[in-house]
């Protein structure tokens, strides 16, 4: 394993009161944490203060299906800010940390994504970041007029022209079309001013965009689609993908499909950071960080846990099928196909029932436990070993589990020449080292 | 006169990095790049907040402000944030002041309007608003793959059911239904739960929303429409309703026809506040005051001027049209009506030019005089039931933002017109509107 330069990029994941379905019960979190801002914005600032790339907020435009009984035991999907209304109340309350708000290209109108991201990024002087999705379940579709999710072809198919007019809108003005130049009455140059007039196959948009090009050029655009049409999307398009393999060798194939593939399209691969995510719990001892595990987990009931096994199955009911037996074979998801594929192949791996997987997902097996040193061990191993250019940290609860990251991994990953000791920078784009972008030809 | 000891004055401030104006940008105090600049409008929000304005409210078009390019270019207009990220924004560094906002229900989706205006209404503490408006901008539409924008009453009707669905997803939740009982696991009373399943005319939205149901029950809704078909619009949603009045006689009329229109309706007229605009420039003498308008306008380029005409009234080009020649006859168009049917009278009862008609809609309702005079117009419009507060709109900014909070908004405070301290948390609190009820939402559908 030959060592890297360079050092870590690593995104918060903010999913408040964390990422645990049960973090709400716990003791030491805010209950109310998803629609508490002071809540959200320490949770910010202690990320800033940590020096992580960018905080990251994920989204659903509408509660997925499931029971009422599991609904009504659950915090996030019901209950939580919308996310760019979050990250600009974020931005005026921080003054260096990247923000990153998903926005889904099936739901969204691409004028209202561009203005919103392009408007973002001038109130944050830079920092702001976009996680295309396509959107997971029926239940956001039946809140934009549609029976049915779109199927998983055109999602991608539609997100792809999405994201080009997007940037397309976000190249409207030239850097330097605003003059305000009260003496001669020249506002902006005419000139340099373009209308993309937009007619494709599922988008038609005259533009121009009514905002001045945004000052990181284009907000970073993240991606995380891990099936064959995401993977080919996000190295097209993306700055940053996510993934969330858990495994290292799986991780490091990725890595280097992902990687090949940026430079397919003609990209510095370098240009291309993959964060896989990793959930951590870290305490002094690895003792410690077991039972602060454990106190989490117990907290979650297992109506819950199975009805989750059931969502990242594709929205299958599993109810009817014998706990002790082994997972049924399932029609192919319109959701995370990706999610519902990993968890067969562990499943089929470990010979697993389905009381062994909705054990896995209450006892929260994604996340690694440890102490400080062996998390940082842990992050060092991948990063060294090309399966990750950092990480989007999950954080089961919040602020217990990004505290202690803040204060005992960090300082770690410091010591061990990983992470950065302060920012250099000032825009998200000079964090990850990444080029402004020049408008387009 | 009856004691209007009852009624309080209310304001609003239109927030505009360049200023109302719209050759506002180019005054020598005036901050030429201040329309993208954050910590600007947050000094500004502060400001008013000082003067304990009720609300700001951020103007919105979803394109550019206009397609001619030699006049648009040189207005303040062609950059603009995007009103609800700055809001949110706002929000952390203000703590009182209301934050109120242009949405169109023309090229929105229901379902992120209700979204975005309840976590606004989260991470203010109550303190949104949404200003409901029908699109009327034809390179609007072209922004969401339309060849042109909707009918004047077909807009209308899909606001309607727009509103409705809004308001259906903000009540998703009973106020009480999030009991986030650490103990027992339950998060919500699922008896509480009121998914709306909507599926109507224009719209079929399942919920609920995601968001448990904002601090105000509902943001506070603001509107403006002044055709008839705008007028019940705003009598039965509006809550606090935007107006262009030039005249006293003329807004009384309006005044009065709201309020009836409001009671016909079922609704307390108290509780629909009517702000016609006002541009206020305070200056310690009349002359004075007077002064610094012409200067303003005199900093309108020909280009502007033609525009400002020609936006107002309809797709017509001027360009051929001398700026200091009478407008040719115009035929009837699908603009927004009410404001052409007021500067064509406007011009024809006074022959005015294109250059007076254009200088006469830049200076808006501007008042120029000396803080009594300006006080004194408050004053008036208020005891004579013309107004119930002001939505502001200064000239340029932030000078006249600042001569207003530091020499009107006292004499308004001595003369008992205006809060010396914010009544409440909220901005439904401080405009002395109530709290909606869930119930009162089923009531109102089925009781029309």
């Amino acid at each position: 394993m030959t060592r890297r330069t360079g050092q870590l990029h690593l995104n918060a994941f903010l999913k408040p009161p964390g990422e645990y379905l049960a973090a709400w019960r716990h003791p030491d979190t805010a209950a109310d944490a998803g629609v508490n801002i002071r809540e959200v914005l320490s949770f910010a600032r202690t990320a800033e203060r940590a020096t992580f790339d960018a905080v990251f907020l994920a989204d659903l435009v509408g509660v997925p299906f499931a029971s009422e009984d599991v609904l009504s035991r659950v915090s996030v999907v019901n209950d939580s800010f919308e996310p760019t209304t979050l990250l600009a109340a974020l931005a005026a309350g921080t003054s260096r940390i990247g923000l990153i708000a998903t926005a889904s290209t099936s739901y969204n109108e691409p004028y209202h994504v561009a203005r919103t991201f392009a408007s973002l990024d001038h109130i944050s002087g830079g920092r702001a970041g976009w996680n295309v999705v396509t959107s997971l379940n029926d239940g956001e579709a039946q809140n934009f007029g549609l029976d049915a999710h779109l199927d998983h072809a055109t999602r991608y198919d539609r997100a792809e022209e999405f994201h080009d007019v997007v940037t397309g809108l976000w190249d409207s003005f030239e850097d330097d079309a605003f003059r305000h130049d009260q003496a001669s009455g020249v506002y902006f140059d005419p000139a340099k001013l373009r209308a993309l007039n937009h007619e494709g196959k599922h988008l038609k948009v005259a533009g121009p965009l009514n905002i001045a090009r945004p000052p990181q050029g284009h907000p970073i655009v993240v991606q995380a689609g891990a099936s064959e049409a995401g993977k080919n999307l996000a190295s097209r398009i993306a700055d940053v993908i996510f993934s969330g393999i858990n495994d290292l060798g799986r991780a490091q194939e990725f890595y280097a499909e992902i990687k090949e593939r940026a430079a397919a399209h003609g990209r510095d691969p370098d240009h291309l950071k993959v964060l896989p995510a990793l959930s951590v719990v870290t305490a002094p001892t690895e003792s410690e960080a077991r039972d602060k595990l454990a106190r989490l987990t117990e907290l979650l009931p297992p109506q819950v846990a199975l009805a989750d096994l059931s969502y990242w199955l594709g929205g299958f009911d599993l109810s009817p099928y014998p706990l002790d037996g082994p997972l049924p074979e399932l029609p192919v998801s319109n959701q995370s196909q990706t999610a519902q594929q990993q968890i067969y192949e562990n499943a089929r791996r470990d010979h697993l029932t389905i009381r062994d997987l909705v054990h896995r997902v209450a006892n929260d097996d994604r996340t690694v436990t440890g102490t400080p040193q062996q998390i940082a061990d842990h992050i060092e191993e991948w990063f060294h070993g090309r399966a990750a250019d950092g990480f989007n940290v999950v954080f089961p609860y919040l602020p217990g589990t990004l505290d202690d990251f803040a204060d005992l991994v960090i300082p770690e990953l410091r010591r061990r020449g990983l992470f950065r000791t302060h920012y250099t920078g000032t825009t998200l784009r000079d964090h990850l080292g990444l080029p402004r972008p020049s408008r387009r030809a | 006169m009856t004691d209007p000891t009852a009624r309080r004055l209310t304001l609003g401030a239109l927030v505009q990095g360049s200023g109302g104006h719209i050759a506002g940008w180019r005054h020598p105090d005036a901050r030429p790049d201040g329309q993208l600049d954050f910590a600007f409008h947050a000094d500004l929000a502060r400001t008013l907040e000082r003067g304990r304005f009720d609300a700001l409210f951020v103007a919105d078009v979803v394109a550019l402000w206009g397609h001619q390019l030699d006049s648009l270019s040189r207005t303040g207009r062609a950059e603009h944030f995007e009103p609800l990220t700055l809001l949110a924004a706002l929000s952390l560094v203000t703590e009182h002041i209301g934050l109120a906002a242009t949405a169109t229900t023309t090229y929105n989706h229901p379902f992120h309007i209700a979204r975005k205006f309840a976590s606004l209404d989260h991470i203010s503490g109550g303190r949104a608003g949404w200003n409901v408006v029908t699109s009327v901008v034809p390179l609007e539409a072209a922004n969401f793959g339309y060849d042109r924008h909707l009918e004047h009453e077909l807009r209308y009707h899909r606001a309607d059911e727009f509103v409705q669905v809004v308001k259906a997803l903000w009540d998703s939740f009973d106020d009480e239904a999030v009991v986030r009982d650490k103990a027992t696991g339950r998060y919500y009373d699922p008896t509480g739960l009121h998914t709306p399943h909507h599926r109507g005319e224009h719209f079929a939205v399942r919920g609920p929303l995601n968001i448990s149901r904002p601090p105000q029950g509902h943001p506070v809704v603001f509107q403006a429409g002044s055709s008839e078909t705008g007028r019940e619009f705003a009598a039965r949603h509006g809550e606090v309703l935007f107006t262009t009045q030039h005249e006293l006689g003329a807004a009384q009329a309006f005044y009065a026809d709201i309020k009836a229109r409001a009671a016909a309706h079922g609704r307390d007229p108290a509780h629909v506040l009517v702000w016609p605009g006002l541009s206020p420039l305070v200056a310690a003498t009349e002359t004075e005051a007077r002064r610094r308008l012409t200067e303003l306008q005199d900093l309108i380029h020909d280009d502007v001027a033609r525009r400002l005409v020609q936006d107002n009234i309809g797709d017509l080009d001027l360009s051929d049209h001398p700026v200091d020649g009478p407008l040719p006859d115009i035929p009837e168009t699908n603009r927004s009506k009410s404001r052409r049917d007021l500067l064509l009278k406007l011009a024809h009862d006074e022959k005015l030019t294109i250059r007076q008609l254009a200088h006469r809609f830049a200076a808006g309702s501007a008042v120029a005089g000396t803080p009594e005079q300006i006080a004194d117009h408050i004053e008036t419009w208020f005891r004579s039931y013309a107004a119930d507060g002001f939505n502001i709109s200064f000239p340029y900014l932030p000078g006249p933002a600042e001569d207003f909070v530091d020499q009107v908004v006292p004499l308004l405070q001595q003369r008992g017109l205006l809060r010396t301290e914010y009544e409440g948390t909220t901005l439904r609190e401080n405009l002395g509107l109530p709290r909606p009820a869930v119930r009162d939402r089923h009531l109102q559908e089925t009781g029309r």
